[in-house]
């Protein structure tokens, strides 16, 4: 069980990964139904797709979508936090 | 069929409650007597016991090191003190041998009690022979102070977060990815029904229907 960490640290990446790209989908698809309601509710110019993948690339290089690469950093700190915690202190 | 939703909705409440009961920490007030180191041989109740210390091999049948408290009522409880590892319930505690030293250092007589607030999860059930694992030792002022559960709340407010946005997830899922598929084979399905209906129309009187007839063995038409 001296390797027991490294299975834990490679479970726990595994499911971060699946719960990763579920919220990556998840809020791409908030993204795109605020841009769609927003060009619907009128008042916008041009083409409905131009005016939604236009939002989707600014989406794409903001500060939120790089906020989802917490959901690696939260865990980890929490774990080696719990570590040290529980046993160091 | 009314009982048999509300006993299967009952069972799994008490099971989450259950496992989140055993698996939480709670934080006893006691008054530590002695420690003990005892050989267990764990049968059917070893889903209640926890692994050999880290870097050990596991058995079944190995020293566990125990710690014999007193509630300030006169109450008597037993902890088990041994490692989780790196496994469940996700303590991470690798110093049971620390933590035993901890409580030889706090026990104390009633004639000069030490009060100490000992976490732990788990349960102490004599049916089973299990015992709560204890996880910490602090030293308290006295048997009536009052400990606020924070890591609890932390946690449990953490879950009904996690359970929210898992819903909020799924109807998204299900209002943009479901649903227009499910239109998709509604329109198809319509189409489907709109053209039996032009068939049926087609073959109406005798020869309209020997037309019909003979029109069904020519190829369709190409779309």
């Amino acid at each position: 069980m001296i390797i027991g960490w490294i299975r834990l640290a490679i479970v726990g990446y595994v499911v971060l990964t699946a719960i990763y790209f579920i919220m990556k989908i998840y809020l791409r698809s908030v993204a795109r139904e605020r841009l769609e309601k927003e060009f619907d509710a009128g008042g916008l110019g041009g083409d409905r797709s131009a005016y939604v993948e236009a939002g989707m690339a600014r989406y794409d290089k903001g500060l939120k979508k790089n906020l989802l690469w917490l959901i690696y950093i939260i865990p980890t700190v929490l774990v080696v936090v719990t570590v040290y915690v529980m046993n160091f202190q | 069929m009314r009982y048999v939703k509300w006993g299967f909705w009952l069972t799994l409440a008490t099971l989450v409650f259950a496992f989140l009961h055993y698996t939480l920490p709670q934080t006893d007030i006691v008054r530590i007597v002695g420690s003990e180191n005892r050989r267990v041989d764990i049968g059917e109740n070893s889903l209640f016991w926890s692994r050999s210390e880290v870097g050990m091999t596991n058995t079944t049948s190995r020293d566990v090191f125990f710690i014999n408290a007193v509630y300030p009522n006169g109450k008597t409880m037993e902890y088990r003190n041994e490692d989780t590892g790196w496994g469940w319930p996700p303590y991470f505690k690798i110093n049971s041998f620390g933590l035993q030293t901890q409580a030889k250092e706090f026990a104390s007589t009633e004639a000069a009690p030490i009060w100490v607030a000992v976490r732990h999860y788990g349960w102490r059930n004599q049916f089973f022979t299990i015992f709560p694992n204890a996880v910490s030792i602090k030293r308290v002022a006295g048997p009536d102070v009052t400990l606020i559960p924070w890591i609890n709340i932390i946690i449990l407010t953490a879950l009904a977060v996690v359970l929210f946005m898992m819903r909020r997830i799924w109807l998204q899922f299900r209002e943009r990815t479901i649903d227009p598929a499910l239109d998709g084979v509604a329109e198809t399905w319509d189409s489907v029904d709109a053209r039996a209906d032009a068939a049926r129309d087609r073959a109406k009187g005798v020869f309209g229907r020997l037309g019909a007839w003979f029109a069904s063995w020519r190829s369709k038409p190409r779309r």
